[in-house]
């Protein structure tokens, strides 16, 4: 086995330990090595992505030579890999858009703390990524959770504790269903390997045993990381968790922890159940259900909404509901789609999240919209950056979000009985995607003559601005080239079964 | 149905007590009654896990008395399982109190409903 | 290719460099360097201009920029259809561009105008030289997005709110329109133009049914833009509010898109395909309603610019009519009615802003005795209108008469007569709202005082580019061969 196949072994293990190694360093040292631990996950995802391009298949990694029914394993194919780096990008410049705020939100003393659970989130959502263990991922789920909860309370004002709190309880819900649904599983199987639980199932099902209790296992498991990646009905948690606490926090809620779990139900459906067998039950129907109305009902309370912030976090609410449709149409081409949308929205909501800050900085700190007006005169590179990440959310071409519009209605079109369904809801969507964020575009380019607030320039905020243009251009790529892409998840969802 | 329910006592057991504890977690407004119900969740959970990995007339999987033959134990992983979950509980529920008693300085109350209110009295 | 290219990216590098370079001061007040940035904008829009012409003349092949998916490539090439529409809107653009270096003197933001001004120019170009539907509508919603930011020019509230009425109808329209696109792609082996019918056969025999309920919702989505009832409400709110030479380059040109939209999906549906089935007769009666009613609204209004975007509502809808009716003459008279009625409204648009300009009234009955104030401007008001009415020997005529004699001989049960008589009674009433302006501004009646009068007439850098526009929708009247001509061209493809 070449060294390569080590590596995510190694970023798992480098991204937790050097969280230990953060704690004794001071808050400068401490930012320093968690750049540089993000950078190197990154690189290290990079060469295994090109390297299993170059073989063509996935492998599987014994965690300490114990082999299959009795080891832990971790997998990796394209799609993880490339999971892996996307998600270190976006980290990476999630962490440098919001590190000019960082020293205002959070107290000095705990800057290294927070640090460590950037690196520890990094961690877990790696192992979700790779393991191939299903008790391992429902551990990483709950490491994922605390972390998660500490980025959300690391500034200390009521709201985030709150918010923290009210996280923290859905969150609870969703991973003690996930549990039960796995250890129902267990029962059923005798595995916790992915694989042997694949086999088992499938034989299972042959013989027609054990329908009942298998179903309610896969809808437990289906429920709990629902609740966990705020899928419609159980999204109270996600406005006050987005809306308050640190920019980077938020940018990194709302595209990677959220899709995090995505990623994991994905890699539920294709390797624990096997996607046939997913697709033969009502889950799917359900999940389709709820994705549709979350796309509208999210859009809705964003229109309703009066905080910029809080706006950006519903229509969060709303994109989850498209990656939802699109696991609930049930086919290859949907569920390539929902993963390009995970990309495209961890893309997009993250630049949004970032532009939205330096929009409200040259407004006084408010968020309400009527502080905002002419916000972008005042930073040339927010409003730009905002008005790009909007065109995107609407689904104008050249940007990553038509993509992931274009792909959803072609796999909507292939499909007899979902299509008017959900091409309607689409175009309302849309519609609605477009009225609140048209209104904010404008509203930011209104020009307000009398505002008291100071402009800001590009030599005060160098790092914040090329972040916003390195987004800009991820953008732009994935809405230009996304083919090359399209290509690669439809080569990983192949290497899953 | 009835029968299956009685043979499997444990399980339904276990399945009644995750229902109480999940429906405490959401629907109780008290942060400390909140806790409970997570505990009680997850020790239903461990409650399962052990049943499953119990086989009748055998002992727990530590070699006592020189007796290496597996026949004489019970499945061992569950109850890994269980240790591994406890940790996890235990750490959760130490970060929810913590959480807690931040809240309850802050605003005299356990009451979730009543902290909203302040809150949005507060206006920020 | 480079030239088709530079003709598109050109114009739209220019309005990003004006909008970068010429910021917006703070306080709201006027630019100091505005001088500068005029004379820079009627280089670009010079320069932008020949581009376009030259791209033209040389006839380049169709080329493939990138592909958006592997299979939707982004594709560019020049047409007979394409290249009307083209110079339609190199023509208005320019003479409406030159016209408002003077207008906009008196409202402010004029760098934001120019930068997206410039914008609209690319993109536009981009649209006439699409060579498929993707690319098209790709462009397509570029349009709508650069073309806001003038309806909302003067940031009142109520130019915001047609601003987001403008944005919400058109999207609405340009994603019921993509609806169709993806059954098009799902049923025709490519996306590139064509005119006559791209479907596959057996796609046809399958399920035609449902593709004529996909044209229809195209046809309405893309009729959004060309404001075809019962989604036309946007148009009378939008366009008024915008400085006068925007609204003038949106009645005359941009909602020509939606045509063209029109003419495209016809082409990629085939005409055979649509002719005499509910599409077509559904389509017919919804222009004709629109013509009326239009017409009708126009009549009623006492605001210049609202009855011009009432007006520009009713004409619209004879193009539509002229596709709808899907035989060669009314295909050419619609075509042709494209060119004029895009001179003819830019003239009466700038006319309407000269007015304001110099004497800032908006209402009709404020401006009788404004012909003896403003007397070029008025004749070339009433030149247009004569036009617009359909008076020979001026461009409306020639069109019309081939809407007319196209759609008699249509043989269309009901509709080959009632159409052309619905023609008539609207030209009758187009008469009614655009002469009594005439009349009463060069015939103010006896209790006019003349002592008041002052020469109000604008400076020639308005004045010329109304001339020139006026002169040329005389010469598509006068000499209609040419036009006819290069109509035919794009009849037969």
């Amino acid at each position: 086995m070449p060294f390569v196949c080590n590596f995510p072994f190694f970023s798992i293990l480098l991204s937790l330990f050097s969280g230990t190694v953060c704690s004794m360093l001071p808050a400068k040292k401490a930012k320093v090595v968690n750049r540089t631990v993000i950078l190197a996950v990154g690189l290290m995802s990079a060469v295994l992505l090109l390297y299993l391009l170059s073989t063509g298949d996935a492998y599987i990694y014994w965690m300490g030579h114990f082999p299959a029914p009795w080891g832990n394993e971790i997998r990796a194919g394209v799609l993880e890999a490339g999971m892996a780096l996307f998600f270190c990008i976006i980290m990476y410049l999630s962490m440098a858009g919001g590190a000019h705020k960082l020293p205002g939100e959070v107290v000095e003393s705990k800057h290294n703390l927070y640090y460590i659970l950037v690196n520890l989130l990094l961690s877990s959502l790696l192992a979700l990524v790779y393991t191939n263990d299903m008790f391992t991922a429902y551990v990483f789920v709950e490491i994922n959770t605390i972390s998660a909860c500490g980025l959300i309370m690391i500034r200390q004002v009521g709201r985030t504790i709150e918010a923290a709190v009210r996280y923290m309880i859905m969150s609870l819900l969703g991973s003690g269903l996930l549990l039960f649904g796995l250890c129902i599983m267990y029962d059923l199987t005798g595995h916790l390997l992915m694989s042997n639980i694949k086999e088992s199932v499938g034989l299972l099902m042959a013989n027609g045993e054990y329908q009942i209790p298998l179903i309610v296992s896969v809808a437990l498991m289906c429920i709990g990381l629902c609740i966990k990646s705020a899928l419609f009905p159980f999204h109270a948690w996600l406005p006050d968790a987005y809306g308050y606490s640190t920019v980077s926090s938020a940018a990194i809620l709302s595209s990677l922890v959220s899709k995090g779990y995505i990623f994991l139900l994905i890699k539920i459906i294709y390797r624990v159940i096997g996607f046939d067998i997913f697709n033969s039950t009502r889950i799917i129907d359900v999940l389709f259900v709820f994705g549709l109305m979350g796309m509208i009902f999210g859009s809705i309370s964003a229109i309703k909404e009066n905080d910029i912030r809080r706006m950006i976090a519903f229509s969060s609410v709303a994109q989850i509901g498209y990656i939802y449709m699109g696991f609930g149409m049930g086919t290859q081409a949907g569920m390539i789609a929902s993963i390009f949308h995970i990309l495209s929205h961890a893309a997009t909501k993250s630049l949004l999240f970032i532009a939205a800050i330096g929009l409200t900085d040259v407004s006084g700190g408010s968020r309400k919209f009527i502080d905002l007006t002419g916000a972008a005169y005042r930073n040339k590179w927010a409003g730009a950056a905002f008005t790009a990440g909007s065109l995107s959310m609407v689904g104008i071409p050249l940007f990553s979000g038509f993509i992931s519009k274009l792909l959803f209605a072609q796999a909507a079109v292939q499909m007899e009985g979902k299509m008017l369904a959900s091409l309607i809801v689409l175009g309302i969507s849309t519609v609605l995607n477009a009225v609140y964020f048209m209104k904010t575009v404008i509203r930011i380019y209104t020009s307000a003559p009398d505002a008291p607030y100071k402009g800001i320039t590009f030599r005060d905020m160098k790092s914040y601005a090329v972040a916003l243009v390195c987004f800009i251009l991820l953008n732009v790529i994935l809405g230009v080239s996304s083919q090359p892409i399209v290509d690669m998840i439809g080569q990983g969802l192949a290497m899953f079964a | 149905m009835g029968p299956n329910l009685f043979a499997n006592y444990g399980e339904a057991v276990s399945a009644i007590l995750f229902c109480i504890g999940f429906t405490n977690l959401l629907l109780q407004t008290n942060l400390i009654k909140k806790i409970i119900g997570l505990n009680i969740m997850d020790s239903a959970i461990y409650l399962f896990l052990a049943e499953k990995g119990y086989i009748a007339g055998r002992v727990a999987p530590i070699v006592a008395n020189g007796v290496t033959s597996t026949e004489a134990y019970i499945n061992p992983i569950p109850s890994g399982l269980v240790l591994t979950g406890i940790v996890v509980s235990v750490s959760v529920t130490a970060l929810m109190l913590s959480l807690t008693i931040r809240l309850y300085l802050r605003y005299h109350t356990l009451d979730l409903d009543e902290i909203s209110t302040q809150l949005k009295k507060e206006g920020k | 290719m480079y030239l088709i290219l530079s003709s598109i990216f050109f114009p739209i590098l220019a309005g990003v460099f004006l909008l970068i370079r010429y910021r917006t001061p703070l306080s709201g007040k006027k630019n100091a360097d505005s001088k500068a940035l005029t004379t820079l904008t009627g280089c670009f829009l010079i320069v932008t201009a020949g581009l376009v012409i030259a791209s033209l003349l040389t006839a380049e092949d169709g080329f493939t920029l990138f592909y958006l998916t592997k299979t939707l490539p982004i594709y560019f090439r020049i047409d007979s259809t394409g290249t009307i529409f083209s110079l339609l809107a190199v023509i208005v653009l320019l003479c409406a561009g030159f016209f408002s270096f003077e207008y906009m003197k008196h409202e402010e933001r004029d760098n934001r105008y120019y930068g997206f001004y410039l914008l609209i120019f690319g993109v536009l170009n981009a649209l006439c030289f699409a060579g498929n539907l993707i690319t098209f509508y790709l462009f397509f919603e570029l349009l709508t997005l650069a073309s806001m930011p003038l309806v909302l020019h003067n940031g009142s509230r109520e130019a915001v709110m047609a601003g987001l009425k403008y944005l919400f109808y058109s999207l609405c329209g340009a994603y019921a329109a993509l609806f169709g696109i993806y059954f098009l792609y799902r049923n025709c082996d490519s996306l590139t133009f064509t005119t006559e019918g791209a479907l596959r056969a057996s796609a046809i025999t399958g399920h035609g049914g449902f593709l004529l309920v996909v044209a229809f919702v195209m046809l309405l989505g893309f009729g959004v833009k060309a404001g075809m009832f019962p989604m036309h409400a946007w148009l009378p709110t939008a366009h008024p509010v915008a400085p006068a030479p925007a609204s003038a380059v949106l009645s005359a040109v941009i909602v020509k898109a939606g045509v063209l939209a029109i003419i495209r999906v016809l082409g990629m549906f085939g005409r055979d395909f649509l002719r005499g089935t509910w599409v077509q007769t559904a389509w017919i009666i919804l222009t004709l309603i629109t013509v009326f009613m239009g017409s009708l609204l126009a009549y009623r209004e006492p605001v210049l610019k609202k009855r011009l975007a009432y007006s520009t509502v009713s004409q619209l809808s004879y193009i539509l009519f002229g596709l709808a009716i899907m035989n060669g003459t009314s295909f050419a008279g619609a075509l042709c009615h494209v060119l004029a009625h895009g001179f003819v409204k830019a003239v009466l648009f700038l006319c309407a802003g000269a007015i304001i300009y110099r004497t800032g009234k908006t209402r009709v009955e404020e401006m009788r005795g404004i012909g003896k104030e403003m007397p070029l401007t008025m004749w070339c008001f009433t030149i247009a209108s004569l036009g617009l009415i359909g008076i020979p020997p001026t461009s409306g005529f020639v069109s019309k008469w081939y809407l007319a004699v196209g759609s008699l001989e249509s043989g269309i049960p009901v509709f080959d007569v009632l159409g052309p008589v619905i023609l008539l009674v609207s030209a009758l009433l187009t008469a009614g709202y655009l002469l009594p302006l005439t009349i009463h501004g060069f015939f103010p009646g006896a209790d006019y005082d003349y002592n008041m009068l002052q020469k109000k007439e604008p400076c020639k850098l308005m004045t010329v580019p109304v001339l020139i526009l006026t002169i040329l929708s005389i010469l598509v009247g006068l000499f209609p061969e040419i036009v006819i001509n290069l109509i035919r061209m794009a009849v037969t493809g």
